[in-house]
């Protein structure tokens, strides 16, 4: 073979370029700072692990530090946009779980239940342990589900209305249905985000008049609520999977009613506010977290101006943060548990405070089945 | 620490080579070993004494042997040790509880497994020292005298994990005395790049969709209803696969592994190549195989010589008559899949392998050679894709129940909408990995070379371009911390 020199010096200049790539990442690593928190992500980077014998020894030492190296590799959200990028490029609708949607929605895909007979049981157990108040399941489904038309074509999910029906079959006391609700509202209105998890105050509103419907109460209509755009730059948890920069931001839309006087009281800060919203996180990337001020073992809310004297607690993920502020018109207090830090179980305070006569136990479908709350409910 | 992960690729392997090229030769050897001994101590920090105790028994009945030269009866007790020692070793932490569970099955027993973790690489390694001892006695090879060298030889880390099995005599010259070229730099880090990217961009994404698929049959299986689920929105159900999609994940797991495999093989003759060393070609296109027979001449050339050398011809081969001929394929096919995995399924893998060859050798190879060469191609890669099927599963219940979706036994359809999901998502993927397991690329490079000096400028100024391109997308994947396996854990 004749030697072609050009070709080879290309081969060598093509050689040194990728030598040159990798030095100077590892250089740019070494040099830039680490940031403990990634915005985009919304979680804790790794840190730096400290060295132990016994760490190295199990394997956990080397472990981390390849998280450590990954997690503050220079430029990565661009890398991690690029990758979801070219995937979509090349004609993938469904990147890590998540469906790449019509209309600009990234839906998350719906995992084979595996936990179904322990929620049953924590649920069986948690109403046998109520004294009086009268207890109700409220199951949403998510986006998966409600927007299945925008799924794209052919894609495999599973039925969450299949799993929410074995769950209210197997249990004896009052499950409301919220599907039929949202079937109806999705007509007019944006019910979940399209960058996040999480439904929208139309998504939880629909539900809460299911929610109405069931405890023969009024519901408040639409247009007795000051109706407020506070972003419309939400990119939420199920962008952050992909991080492509290409995709289209949300719109957070709240719902006051101005008539309401309201206490809000957050035991574990022992801070009182006058509003269900925290407009600080609307700075952050994490803006669902305005609603109920993010995550709180347990809050009592008083409204003074609500149109009964009962009350009522709420048992919940954070699909219920957003459902709250319709909830507090008809009680004259809510107390609000997060079991996921809420220590003892919530019965005992219930059982303690008889003039609570109503609880709702409301959780999405999505994060049922792996939701670490479901342990403290009993 | 697995080559495709940024520790290595941007910290270790940088680190070691600038280390290596800036030291005086002599101590090269000395800068090798210690990064190789870091590197294995990353993955292993306890095992790895296993491995220094492995090139030190050999080492030593080496220089013994050595030593009592002019006595056959000798030279043949140091090579029963260090056999002896050597497969002890491999026994006891890789087949012991496969032996306990065995007992126990078979005796109604319940004796207590060990539960010992399996040391990367053990079989790789003790075969490379074996055949060490074996070429020693043979006199095939010259004695090393050097324990620091011979360490460097075992442990060296571009082939210590994941293979090829490079053989003493092969590396000894270039052990001693070496040249370190500039070409030989470049040509490596090309190599090792294209092994890189086979790993991350294909053998990676393919294996995504296997899982996939596989996920999807045991939801099916789990859920006792393979043929209907519910249907949400005109959607398929998941948990429902068809015979079409069960064979389409069988060809993508074949694929993850050769992709996957061969990938770690370039990239080891790359890292080698960059060192200045020259380890042998380990695949050769194997899923483009005519025949069975085909198939053992190109895929993981390195253990299939070594049982050819080591077990294979001193057992007589095929020259000791039928019966003889039959017992060996045998015995060395056992074996060929007992080393992939302590496990029955594995064993079962390779008898099959065993049997065919066989057939193929006496019944129809010669009948087989008259075909159609694309009917001899659809004959072997239907073999080998059903082959790792049982390569895939060591539970027999789960190797059952695919078998069953494969050949639709279990009620399922021919065909079903999710194939045509599967094949939508990935169907760039799945078209360059078929096109990359035909010798596509050495028969261009041969095309190319018939082009006027501007064209072949051209197409390495493109090839630049790609490998520009490649690089920063396997970064990307790599940052990402997505599905990336290391496969060989069990061999």
């Amino acid at each position: 073979m004749k030697e072609n020199r050009p070709s080879k010096i290309i081969q060598s200049i093509t050689a040194v370029f990728l030598a040159a790539f990798v030095l100077l990442f590892a250089v740019a690593f070494l040099i830039t700072e680490k940031q403990e928190f990634s915005e985009g992500e919304n979680r804790y980077l790794e840190k730096f692990p400290e060295f132990t014998f016994s760490s190295l020894k199990e394997g956990k030492y080397t472990e981390k530090l390849q998280s450590y190296l990954s997690d503050h590799f220079p430029m990565r959200n661009l890398f991690m946009g690029l990758k979801a990028e070219t995937e979509i490029a090349l004609g993938k609708r469904e990147i890590g779980g998540v469906y790449i949607a019509k209309d600009g929605y990234l839906i998350e895909d719906y995992a084979a239940p595996k936990n179904t007979d322990k929620i049953v049981g924590q649920f069986e157990k948690f109403a046998e342990s109520l004294e009086d108040a009268e207890v109700s399941l409220m199951l949403v489904p998510t986006a998966i589900t409600i927007y299945g038309e925008k799924l794209p074509a052919l894609a495999p999910v599973r039925s969450q209305l299949q799993t929410r029906d074995e769950i209210y079959g197997r249990l004896d006391f009052s499950t409301i249905d919220c599907y039929d609700a949202l079937m109806e509202a999705k007509k007019d209105n944006e019910l979940y985000y399209r960058t996040d998890h999480h439904w929208t105050g139309y998504g939880a509103y629909a539900a809460y008049t299911a929610y109405c419907e069931a405890q023969e109460i009024v519901p408040l209509p639409l247009d007795r609520f000051d109706i407020t755009e506070v972003s419309t730059d939400f990119k939420g948890t199920v962008y952050s999977k992909l991080n492509d920069a290409k995709i289209k931001a949300d719109t957070i839309t709240i719902f006051e009613n101005p008539e309401n006087r309201l206490t809000v009281y957050y035991e574990d800060k022992k801070e009182t506010a006058d509003s269900l919203y925290n407009f600080e996180y609307l700075e952050k990337k994490d803006k669902y977290s305005m609603f109920l001020n993010n995550i709180h073992p347990f809050i009592e809310i008083t409204n003074e101006t609500a149109d009964s004297d009962k009350e009522l607690a709420v048992i919940k993920d954070s699909y219920a943060n957003c459902m709250v502020p319709f909830l507090v018109n008809h009680y004259r207090k809510v107390y609000v548990f997060d079991t996921r830090y809420y220590r003892g179980g919530p019965s005992k305070f219930i059982n303690e405070n008889r003039q609570i006569t109503d609880v709702l136990l409301l959780y999405n479908m999505n994060t049922l089945d792996n939701d670490t709350g479901i342990g403290g409910i009993y | 620490m697995v080559f495709s992960s940024i520790p290595f690729l941007f910290f270790f392997l940088p680190a070691c080579l600038i280390l290596y090229y800036l030291v005086p030769y002599k101590v090269k050897n000395y800068v090798l070993l210690a990064f190789s001994l870091i590197f294995y101590a990353w993955g292993e920090p306890v095992y790895i004494v296993l491995m220094l105790f492995a090139s030190a028994v050999d080492y030593t009945n080496g220089l013994l042997m050595e030593r009592f030269g002019t006595s056959a009866g000798r030279r043949k007790l140091f090579l029963c040790a260090s056999v002896v020692i050597n497969l002890s070793m491999l026994g006891f932490f890789k087949y012991a509880d496969f032996l306990v569970e065995t007992v126990n099955a078979l005796l109604h027993l319940s004796i207590k497994p060990l539960g010992l973790g399996l040391p990367v690489g053990i079989s790789f390694f003790t075969f490379q020292t074996m055949s060490y001892s074996v070429d020693l006695y043979r006199r095939n090879v010259k004695v090393e005298k050097n324990y620091f060298t011979y360490l460097t030889y075992v442990s060296m880390f571009p082939q210590l994990i994941a293979g090829p099995i490079v053989r003493f005599s092969t590396v000894n010259e270039e052990l001693h005395s070496r040249h370190i070229g500039w070409n030989d730099f470049v040509q490596g880090t090309l190599r090792f790049m294209q092994g890189l990217f086979k790993k991350v961009l294909i053998a990676n994404n393919v294996g995504a969709l296997w899982e996939t698929i596989k996920a999807a049959q045991a939801g099916a299986i789990s859920a006792g209803s393979i043929s209907t689920g519910s249907i949400l929105s005109g959607n398929a159900s998941a948990g429902s696969i068809s015979i079409a999609t069960a064979w389409l994940g069988a060809l993508c797991f074949t694929l993850q592994l050769y992709f996957d495999f061969s990938a770690y093989s370039d990239m080891a003759i790359g890292m080698g190549q960059m060192l200045g060393f020259h380890f042998p070609e380990n695949f050769l296109y194997p899923l483009s195989s005519v025949s069975v027979t085909d198939f053992w001449r190109r895929w993981h050339i390195s253990l299939s010589t070594w049982f050819r050398d080591y077990v294979y011809i001193p057992l007589g081969g095929n020259r000791a008559g039928t019966a003889k001929h039959l017992r060996n394929m045998f015995v060395v096919w056992f074996l060929t899949g007992l080393w992939h995995g302590a496990a029955w399924n594995f064993v079962l893998w390779g008898l099959y392998y065993g049997v065919l060859l066989t057939l193929e050798k006496y019944v129809w190879g010669e009948k087989l050679d008259r075909l159609p060469k694309w009917l001899r191609h659809l004959y072997a890669i239907l073999i080998v894709v059903f082959g790792f099927v049982i390569f895939v599963f060591d539970d027999m219940g789960q190797l059952g129940g695919y078998l069953s979706l494969m050949f639709g036994t279990g009620g399922n359809a021919l065909f079903g909408t999710e194939l045509i999901w599967y094949v939508k998502n990935y169907a760039p993927l799945l078209l360059t990995a078929v096109l990359l397991a035909f010798p596509l690329y050495p028969y261009l490079k041969k095309k190319a070379e018939s082009l006027p000096r501007w064209g072949r400028t051209v197409l390495s100024l493109g090839a630049a371009v790609g490998y520009a391109v490649f690089f920063i997308l396997t970064t990307a994947y790599l940052v990402n911390d997505t599905y990336n396996p290391f496969l060989y854990f069990r061999f």
